[in-house]
């Protein structure tokens, strides 16, 4: 693996480790270092590896890293960003899980979950914010509230309807 | 699957796995796959586990968005790629308001998501220092508004 491709596994390594709630929340981190940082993607290629996840079943936010190290550095690239996604946080979850057990339902467990749970959806609700604001003109931020409202007010409506529908506005040319 | 078909884990047990899994880092599918599989066979579980979930669909997925990234500037491909990235994005910030609404009696915890969404979204603070600096703060602070309850 070249040089960039090794900066960039361990620096999703250390975001699988603090990406509490999610890979959502660490979007615009990865974002910032692989657009902005490192440049080795423009914010379009960004986005359209971001859109691309979305639209494929399957463990979307393995995949995204996989594309992002492909563009990176190659296959090599590819499947080792993909395993760096997931293998520090599933060693955490294996561990953290035995110990959960033990400590099932005490105080403290309720009072980490209360204190924990406020900081995930803040962090969720800034990835899907920045990754709304890297297509400009109203007609993406109308696609952009209309599925916000649906997934606020229609949880049970599934999500693909509106991935369908934002696909399918975009390839007529209206967003 | 695991709780309606096979009745390996209760109705009970389930959410419970689901919702510890919400607050692990790491992609939340995944974990969750980890965490059945180690109640079951513990770490052989665990891997036997994440490859049956992770490998087969990672790379199916992956051969396929590698084509379609390759033609993403196509006129019709790189539209419908812009309305799903603006779909997709909506649908994360609209999942994290539902769950945040439960909440909004609470003060401390509106205040803590706000400081959090702040500062990534506009003050472009690195992710880890708003992790390592919300994170202790938001649970003493959850901690004071309830005593300890005897479980």
């Amino acid at each position: 693996m070249t040089a960039a491709a090794v900066i960039l596994v361990a620096h999703i390594a250390l975001l699988s480790l603090i990406s509490f709630g999610g890979v959502p929340g660490v979007l615009p981190n990865l974002r910032n270092f692989v657009v902005i940082a490192h440049r080795w993607m423009t914010d379009q290629d960004f986005a359209n590896c971001f859109a691309i996840v979305q639209a494929l079943p399957g463990p979307n936010m393995i995949l995204l890293m996989g594309f992002v190290g492909w563009k990176v550095g190659g296959l090599p690239a590819a499947i080792a960003s993909a395993f760096a996604s997931f293998a520090p946080s599933c060693a955490l979850a294996y561990g953290a899980f035995r110990w959960w057990e033990r400590v099932r339902a005490s105080a403290r467990q309720r009072r980490f979950r209360r204190g924990l749970v406020p900081i995930t959806l803040g962090l969720i609700i800034a990835g899907g914010y920045v990754m709304a604001r890297s297509s400009s003109g109203w007609a993406p931020a109308a696609v952009t509230l209309a599925a916000a409202a649906g997934a606020a007010l229609r949880p049970r409506l599934s999500p693909l309807w509106f991935v369908t529908a934002g696909g399918a506005l975009g390839a007529c040319g209206l967003v | 699957m695991t709780v309606e078909k096979r009745r390996w884990l209760s109705d009970q047990e389930f959410p419970e796995i689901l919702s510890f899994c919400q607050f692990l880092p790491g992609p939340n599918v995944v974990s969750i796959t980890v965490c059945i599989g180690t109640k079951f066979r513990g770490i052989a579980g665990a891997l036997a586990a994440l490859f049956g979930f992770v490998l087969i669909p990672w790379t199916v997925g992956f051969a396929v968005g590698v084509v379609l990234l390759h033609y993403a500037y196509a006129a019709a491909l790189y539209g419908a790629l812009r309305g799903i990235a603006a779909a997709a994005a909506g649908l994360i910030i609209g999942t994290g308001v539902r769950l945040l609404l439960p909440q909004r009696r609470r003060p401390s915890a509106l205040l803590f998501a706000a400081l959090a969404f702040a500062g990534l979204a506009f003050v472009h603070l690195p992710l880890i220092l708003v992790v390592a600096a919300l994170i202790p703060l938001s649970i003493a602070a959850a901690g004071r508004e309830s005593p300890p309850e005897t479980a």
